[in-house]
């Protein structure tokens, strides 16, 4: 008769599988310098939010970055909860120098927010990652231009948000 | 006895932490910084805890006041080297530290004074951003 | 494999030199145990506002930390610290426990956030018998 796997072996595999399904999930991109992208998909607790935290956190740290594109398209549902979780990434992200622009948003989760109530000053959002993306380039001072045209004069370079 | 040098750089104070802050030593170097920034005209301050493992709320509390001071003294204040481990750990206490900028490394805090201090500049007469 | 369970370590808790030898130790144990950079950070930091509470509200500002393994235990691996002190203990624990830093006296403060950053937390305290604080967290 075939060993069966003990409950140890098992725990551990489970705990090994989670954690690769952790990861796969909310994998932090490095799309230019200084600008990280985060996608989230799924629905953020508070055990997802920690580790997604401390892994962004850390690629921060690794990077230097000092922008992150934080994309809640894939994240279907927005209460206090999730948007507590993603308040606290903000804010920790901040305390390293980075800001975080979140992309993504729908209407109904712009309204949802709203009616919430949560104090969302000083969060700057877009509707898209490419927006966001402009957004990053502009706050760095850059502008993507076609070849074969100059780019156009801008009237203060890397002029951000007031 | 810890202590925390602080270094003039033209219009800038630079604050370094070189070790674990007591209490004491932590309202010290709040009431230094006081009265450096009442003796000469200066524009930035900063404050570099990179080598402080442990920020709890006093510490906290303490230099989100350090920074809003330092405002109505005229300086924009910016934290440089807060750890991840401790930033989460801060704002899973509640702490944002809203009065406070920061920034990753000392290279990138002056940077960040810098373009404060200018746009404070171009905006009036009002600087610490 | 794992710690040899349970011998208490016991921090003596007089001046604020204390704080930072009990969250630097508690912070220790922890690493040993084999908690993470933040769930550390995590630790002495909840001991660090504990041992806060002692030397400013506790009578003499005097008290106890006592430092200790969990091993033993269905939830695994973790670490358990008791603060505790005869002062003049907390008249309402239920309200010390609400959210709100910037209230009252100051007594008991920091304890909602310290709830936040552990597993568990339980007070024992009553005016006139001091505060007793256990704090436990496990290992993922």
């Amino acid at each position: 008769m075939p060993d069966l796997p003990s409950q140890a072996e098992l725990a551990t595999e489970l705990e090994q599988q989670r954690r690769t399904i952790s990861e796969l999930q909310t994998p932090v991109i490095q799309v230019w310098e200084g600008v990280l992208a985060l996608p989230i998909v799924g629905s953020l607790d508070t055990e997802r939010t920690q580790e997604t935290t401390e892994a962004l956190l850390q690629k921060i740290v690794d990077t230097g970055s000092e922008i992150v594109l934080l994309d809640i398209t894939g994240v279907p549902v927005v209460d206090t909860a999730v948007a507590s979780h993603l308040l606290e990434m903000v804010s920790a992200a901040r305390l390293l120098g980075c800001e975080v622009l979140i992309v993504g948003l729908s209407a109904r989760i712009a309204i949802t927010l709203v009616h919430l109530g949560l104090d969302l000053s000083g969060v700057v959002t877009r509707t898209t990652l490419a927006k966001g993306l402009e957004l990053a380039f502009a706050r760095l001072g850059l502008a993507v231009v076609r070849r074969g045209e100059p780019p156009e004069p801008r009237p203060v370079a890397g002029a951000g948000a007031p | 006895m810890a202590r925390v040098p602080i270094l003039r750089q033209g219009d800038v104070l630079i604050a370094s932490v070189l070790e674990e802050l007591r209490d004491s030593d932590a309202l010290a170097l709040q009431q230094q910084l006081g009265a450096r920034l009442e003796q000469r005209a200066t524009r930035g301050v900063l404050l570099d805890v990179s080598v402080v493992e442990t920020v709890d709320s006093f510490l906290g509390r303490l230099l989100n006041e350090i920074a809003l001071s330092a405002r109505l003294l005229g300086a924009a204040t910016v934290v440089v080297g807060i750890r991840p481990a401790v930033a989460i750990t801060l704002v899973e206490l509640g702490l944002e530290l809203r009065g406070v900028h920061t920034a990753l490394t000392m290279e990138k805090g002056m940077a960040l004074l810098r373009r404060l201090l200018d746009e404070g500049a171009r905006r009036g007469p009002y600087a610490g951003g | 494999m794992g710690p040899t369970p349970a011998a208490e370590e016991r921090l003596p808790i007089a001046g604020e030199t204390d704080i930072i030898a009990a969250r630097q130790r508690a912070r220790e144990l922890a690493q040993q145990l084999g908690f993470g950079l933040v769930d550390q950070s995590r630790i002495a930091t909840a001991v660090s506002e504990l041992a806060r509470n002692v030397v400013r509200y506790a009578t003499g500002g005097r008290g106890e930390a006592a430092l200790r393994a969990l091993a033993a235990s269905p939830r695994g691996i973790g670490i358990e610290i008791v603060v505790r002190d005869e002062g003049p203990g907390i008249a309402d624990v239920a309200q010390a426990m609400r959210e709100g830093f910037s209230s009252g006296t100051g007594l008991g403060m920091g304890l909602p956030g310290t709830r936040r950053l552990m597993d568990e937390l339980q007070i024992d305290s009553a005016p006139g018998r001091g505060t007793t604080v256990t704090i436990r967290k496990w290992r993922r």
